[in-house]
């Protein structure tokens, strides 16, 4: 469990920084390559940017999946909870349980829709091929269009990131049922503030 | 009769308190299931393909370059900067707070991070100086809301991706509105400071001033860089989103030394949650103004209300009213993707145009996270205030009341806010 927890926060962390790494090398490239340095420009502008957008766009995607399923285990997912906190505990737990219980009914739905999707359209036969199974009837799925990547590998992370996330509602559903307490996230939360004192607010004016 | 249906599920199912996405998409599963010949495996689909969508990128990438700079370290320096400037006014220390909120919360993105940082360095300096706790309660959660109206915005951003409204326009059209409710945010401070004799700061001298402008200008060049890049056409919004993050790194990490580059995988995981947690509604919400338009229902509200005889006038009125109390108990990101879709094409058929409409949510979203009783900003400022939200309440009346008058302001005057993007983008 702990290796699962680990590997999911290093995951989005690294798709994140990814992500914004090439991005910022796209636009570099896209001003560099402009400008006349000897040498320097003939090989940029054999280097070809033009599938970084189409790249963040998946990154992204699917850092939002799997971080959507790690932000139920941070309690990040946020409701209309004013009502429900003004009930007596034990009605509010009924409630607490329902709401739970309700994402992981739509997540796990998403995932098997979502594996179904997949499935048909290009895993089906990606798979039967790699295997040496009859194709008969299967066709080969899409394409994206600057990556030329199949489709459906792309489209894996609604099935996976829905199924981690549907495991990590019934995990808090589990850990609130024994010890009713549930993950919070703090939204106010900043880092560098321990160490101030009111002397320190204003050099210069004293 | 379908609009019924779905809004009287969404709403049930919200009010059971489950996180907002998942009511939307139970919501939206059970109304294809049952009410129409949608197929459902075409929701697995919109899933991903609601954000396939460049623009939408933008988001994580403003997440990021707000999570580096949301540190002690950045809110000591946005103080020392504001009150060398205008400490020495009545209310000097509340006035520093409204600037340094106006310029942190900018680079920060969040407003209760903006109330937290703010607060919990200048609420001691203030009573230790003599004012009253609520006084300085109260300036610093209404002006800790400024954020969300000073550009870089990721409200602006998801009304943007929302109702196809340009980034750039609407970054452009909050500037002045921002500028006026600070000021009037500080003039009511200073009013009041003025009439109850608070005490001031000695005057700082010009060398203290430049010493601490240049503390805080590496920070505030970040403005520079996502509205500069966007105004001249060197960036699309999205890649100032992303020269913003990298330059947030590398002022965070080499030139102000707050965090390591031990700390930046912890900053990336911070930011990856906060991201995932709104792209998640927005796939969710994508999915269910999908099938709010597969029913017609926003043509049919808007027919239904330019039947009725609604003017502009009495529309934006209700508008205000709606927004308000959705902005109690929701978080301005959920509120823009829900209502936006419905509203818009409504406002747009009353002739109100769309930029101008877009700032008018912002401002509501702003009031609405410093009103009582639910606001987000007066827990937060309860947190670190050690205050009741009942005394709270009775501390922010002033500022809110300011609020609402500039709420109106925005309102019925369009000009304020389209004036300069009109100005700057013929």
């Amino acid at each position: 469990m702990k290796v699962l927890d680990h590997l999911e926060e290093w995951f989005i962390a690294s798709l994140m920084g990814l992500a914004t790494v090439i991005v910022f090398l796209a636009v570099l490239h896209r001003y560099l390559s402009g400008m006349p340095i000897p040498g320097l420009q003939d090989w940029l502008l054999s280097l070809h940017f033009s599938w970084a957008q189409e790249a963040t766009i998946y990154l992204f995607v699917w850092m939002a999946k799997f971080g959507a399923a790690y932000g139920v285990r941070t309690g990040i997912h946020v409701g209309v909870d004013v009502f429900i906190n003004r009930m007596r505990d034990k009605n509010r737990a009924r409630f607490v349980l329902f709401g739970l219980s309700a994402g992981a009914l739509f997540t796990g739905t998403i995932a098997v829709l979502g594996a179904h999707f997949v499935w048909d359209n290009g895993a089906h036969y990606a798979i039967y091929h790699a295997l040496g199974f009859d194709l008969d009837g299967l066709t080969t799925g899409p394409t994206t269009p600057d990556l030329e990547w199949p489709t459906w590998v792309i489209y894996l992370a609604i099935p996976l990131g829905s199924a981690l996330m549907c495991f990590r509602f019934l995990q808090v559903e589990w850990a609130f049922w024994h010890t009713g307490e549930l993950p919070r996230h703090d939204h106010g939360h900043v880092d560098g503030l321990d160490e101030v004192t009111p002397a320190a607010v204003a050099p210069g004016t004293t | 009769m379908n609009g019924a249906i779905l809004f009287g599920l969404l709403v049930l199912l919200m009010l059971t308190g489950m996180p907002i996405s998942i009511a939307l998409g139970l919501t939206v599963l059970t109304f294809i299931f049952g009410f129409t010949n949608v197929p459902v495996q075409s929701v697995a689909l919109k899933l991903f393909t609601g954000l396939e969508n460049f623009e939408i990128m933008a988001i994580p990438f403003f997440i990021l370059a707000g999570t580096f700079l949301t540190h002690g370290g950045v809110a000591k320096r946005m103080i020392a900067f504001a009150t060398s400037l205008i400490g020495h006014w009545y209310g000097g220390l509340g006035l520093a707070a409204v600037l340094a909120c106006a310029l942190f919360a900018a680079l920060s993105g969040s407003s209760p991070a903006c109330v937290v940082a703010i607060g919990s360095i200048l609420m001691p300096a203030m009573v230790k100086a003599g004012f009253p706790p609520r006084f300085g309660a109260g300036v610093i959660t209404t002006s800790g809301a400024l954020g969300i109206l000073i550009p870089p915005s990721i409200v602006m951003v998801m009304y943007s991706v929302s109702t196809n409204t340009s980034v750039g326009a609407l970054f452009i059209a909050g500037v002045i509105p921002g500028l006026v409710l600070a000021t009037m945010l500080g003039g009511t401070t200073w009013w009041r400071a003025r009439k109850n004799d608070y005490p001031r700061q000695p005057r700082a001298s010009w060398r203290a001033r430049f010493k601490a402008f240049r503390e805080c200008i590496w920070g505030l060049l970040l403005i520079v860089v996502v509205m500069g890049g966007i105004y001249t056409g060197l960036f699309t919004p999205t890649e100032a989103a992303a020269m913003a993050a990298m330059y947030a790194f590398f002022i965070a990490v080499f030139v102000y030394r707050d965090l390591t580059l031990k700390d930046v995988p912890r900053v990336l995981l911070q930011s990856a949650n906060m991201s995932a947690m709104l792209l998640y509604i927005i796939t969710n919400a994508v999915l269910f103004s999908f099938v709010l338009a597969n029913e017609r229902i926003p043509q049919q509200l808007a027919d239904w209300l330019v039947g009725m005889g609604f003017g502009q006038i009495g529309f934006l009125l209700v508008v205000n009213l709606l927004l308000l109390v959705a902005g109690n108990v929701m978080e301005p990101s959920s509120i823009v993707l829900i209502m936006a879709p419905i509203l818009f094409p409504v406002a747009v058929k009353l002739g109100v145009d769309p930029v101008h409409f877009g700032i008018l949510i912002v401002v509501n979203m702003e009031v609405g996270m410093c009103h009582p009783p639910v606001g987000l900003n007066l827990y937060v400022a309860s947190g670190i205030t050690k205050m009741g939200i009942t005394e709270l309440t009775i501390a922010v009346w002033p500022w809110l009341l300011t609020m609402l008058v500039f709420l109106g302001i925005v309102t019925y005057w369009p000009g304020l806010s389209l004036w300069l993007p009109h100005l700057m983008m013929k």
